[in-house]
């Protein structure tokens, strides 16, 4: 194994313990910062996979918004500070559905590449991650644009005082 | 209200101003600092003109003066009795009372208490700021010469006096 | 870049780290002082209290450590370094001179110093929520709203620079740099320098510490060398933010002669000066209201870094 299958490895045992601590917690902002570090562990393989770009991507937005939105949603609730006792619903459905997930999607993974080597990717800088999205996938991108606009008119739309008139 | 962003332009031009001039702090520790005529930093007894009246520990409205005295017969020579004389014998204020209102110095008729700039006596103890006669005696060192009369201004009440003419020169005798 | 070389690099980066806070700190005491008729602090070390913030130091590192009995400790211990480190690393991507000053040229260097910054923000809500305080909890409520809305202005402005540069490396962006820019890249100047003011909360963007409204907000309960390690962000952050502004916007290195050589020098300079305008922002206006602060993001800084986006595409097609 080289050193980056080994911070492949390490990286993603503390996704995987994170993800683990944000779901099994009993703080509601814990298990938030919980998914900073998983979201962080993730932006760290995508830097040691060489994708730079996505790596500053993922910080950026997940990480410095979207978990930031998540806790600012928290903090207006009545979450207390200390254990909340009605967080954690005792059962072993959810372990078992994420496990076969997990597990199934593991083993699809191994038997679809079984020992062929993959070359790696060509890096991902933002020069060629541009000529990608504009050049060959500018379709889709514009398709998701305008679909991130509609979402974003709907939801004016919705929450302006009055209603619909 | 003008242009959006005139009322920070304004506050940015107003501090850039203040800062070009030179403060006004005085570093006092370092350097003394000059006080204005008739600054009231402490009172001073002169105790040779205290007749142990009373007027000033009656009139002062925080009680903080303490007067003691006895009563001294005096012969005087060719009169049939003895005179009796008010003796001293403490004189003290409190100056953790005391509220520099200064009444006890406008009342004294016999000009016996002054203002003294002197500032600098804060105790440790809030019981040592009690200055008995000896350390008010000492403030008196300190007390300025009183202001020059203002020129224009009325004159003193003495002058006045002495400039009428006195009422038997005038009459000529009735 | 050999391993020792890399090391020396980094040591001169902490040392930075730790040096140029405690100048702008200091210069702010002074500078205060002086735009409100005072003289600052003027006994620490002799000449013009220029110690003044080792004093400070001391005695932070004096107090006593209180960690409030509902607080939940280890996130309370961990916000100020979470809060301290980003700028550290931001630190690490900016150019201080032509060739090889830089402690680790990204090629996108821009979108990491912006993406590393915007994890302060985490800080902020770790440090609000482990206080069980409601002054912090409502301090890091209108933080979290206000760092929000601002990094889309700042994130705009920035790439109205990158966009005219056609790099995203921070010493690309400098060497691409022309003097007509600052006319040309002005909106977008005013509304990055806006907006980062706003990111390091300072006055008069210092809603989520308010200190007349919040007691301290969501530093209330911090004391001793956390509450230093929180101070010495502020000014890491003026640093940073002066570094950035210097860096996307007033030609890094290139002065009026010898770039070359001197080009460390005009940085500096150029970070000064550009500190300085925090400092003086911060006497001469007052705190903004929470409706004010939401307004200026979305109803002027917004629309201005959109249509600075606007002109600069036009231009670079243009050309």
């Amino acid at each position: 194994m080289t050193s980056a299958d080994w911070l492949l490895a390490a990286l993603g045992t503390v996704a995987v313990a994170a993800g683990h601590r944000v779901v099994a917690t009993d703080r509601l902002v814990r298990a938030g910062l919980h998914l900073v570090l998983c979201l962080g562990a993730v932006a760290g393989m995508y830097l040691v996979l060489t994708a730079e770009f996505l790596a500053w991507v993922q910080v950026l937005i997940y990480v410095g918004a979207v978990v930031v939105l998540l806790l600012f949603a928290v903090m207006l609730t009545r979450a207390p500070v200390g254990a909340a006792a009605d967080l954690d619903r005792p059962g072993w459905t959810a372990p078992l559905v994420g496990g076969a997930a997990g597990l199934g999607l593991a083993a699809l993974l191994v038997d679809a590449y079984r020992w062929t080597a993959v070359a790696p990717a060509a890096p991902g800088t933002p020069e060629a991650l541009g000529a990608a999205v504009f050049r060959s996938w500018v379709l889709p991108f514009e398709v998701v644009s305008v679909l991130l606009l509609a979402a974003l008119v709907g939801a004016i739309v919705v929450s302006r005082p009055g209603g619909r008139r | 209200m003008g242009l959006p962003g005139e009322g920070v332009l304004q506050g940015l031009a107003v501090t850039a101003r203040t800062m070009t001039r030179r403060a006004d702090t005085r570093q006092y520790p370092d350097v003394p600092p000059d006080l204005p005529p008739r600054s009231r930093g402490v009172i001073a007894l002169r105790e040779e003109n205290c007749t142990v009246c009373m007027l000033c520990a009656r009139e002062c409205p925080d009680w903080c003066i303490y007067i003691e005295s006895h009563k001294e017969e005096v012969a005087v020579p060719g009169a049939a009795r003895p005179r009796q004389q008010n003796a001293l014998d403490r004189f003290a204020i409190d100056f953790s009372l005391c509220m520099y209102c200064g009444i006890c110095i406008e009342v004294c008729p016999f000009d016996a208490l002054f203002w003294s700039p002197e500032f600098e006596y804060a105790e440790y103890d809030l019981r040592d700021l009690l200055h008995e006669q000896g350390r008010l005696g000492e403030w008196m060192a300190t007390v300025p010469p009183p202001p020059a009369h203002d020129p224009r201004g009325e004159p003193a009440k003495e002058e006045a006096a002495a400039r009428r003419p006195a009422p038997g020169a005038a009459g000529g005798g009735a | 870049m050999s391993l020792a070389e890399l090391g020396l690099r980094v040591a001169l980066v902490v040392v930075a780290f730790l040096t140029l806070p405690l100048v702008v700190g200091q210069a702010e005491h002074k500078v205060m002082a002086h735009m409100q008729g005072r003289l600052g602090p003027m006994y620490a070390g002799g000449f013009h209290g220029w110690a003044q913030l080792l004093a400070d130091g001391v005695k932070f590192a004096q107090k006593e450590d209180l960690i409030p009995r509902g607080a939940d400790g280890p996130v309370f211990r961990l916000a100020p370094a979470v809060a301290l480190l980003p700028y550290l690393v931001v630190l690490l991507v900016i150019p201080l001179g032509p060739g090889d000053l830089v402690a680790q040229p990204l090629d996108a260097g821009l979108f990491f110093a912006l993406a590393v910054l915007g994890v302060g923000v985490v800080s902020l809500l770790m440090a609000a929520w482990a206080s069980a305080n409601k002054y912090s909890l409502l301090g890091g409520l209108r933080g979290a709203a206000q760092l929000l809305g601002y990094e889309l202005p700042l994130v705009l402005s920035a790439a109205s620079v990158a966009m005219a540069a056609g790099t995203l490396s921070l010493p690309g962006i400098v060497a691409a740099w022309r003097p007509w820019w600052l006319l040309w890249q002005l909106p977008a100047l005013l509304v990055f320098f806006t907006a980062a003011l706003a990111e390091i909360r300072r006055p008069p963007f210092d809603m989520p510490i308010a200190d007349s409204e919040l007691v301290f907000g969501y530093l209330t309960e911090y004391t001793g060398l956390r509450f230093a390690l929180f101070l010495l962000a502020e000014y890491v952050g003026i640093v940073v933010v002066a570094a950035l502004t210097t860096v996307l916007f007033l030609g890094g290195w290139k002065g009026p002669f010898a770039d070359a050589s001197l080009g460390w020098l005009w940085t500096l300079l150029k970070v000064f000066a550009v500190s300085f305008a925090v400092i003086w922002l911060r006497v001469a206006t007052p705190r903004l209201r929470e409706d004010q602060l939401q307004r200026l993001c979305w109803q002027a800084l917004v629309p201005v870094a959109l249509g600075q986006l606007v002109l600069t595409a036009a231009v670079v097609t243009a050309t």
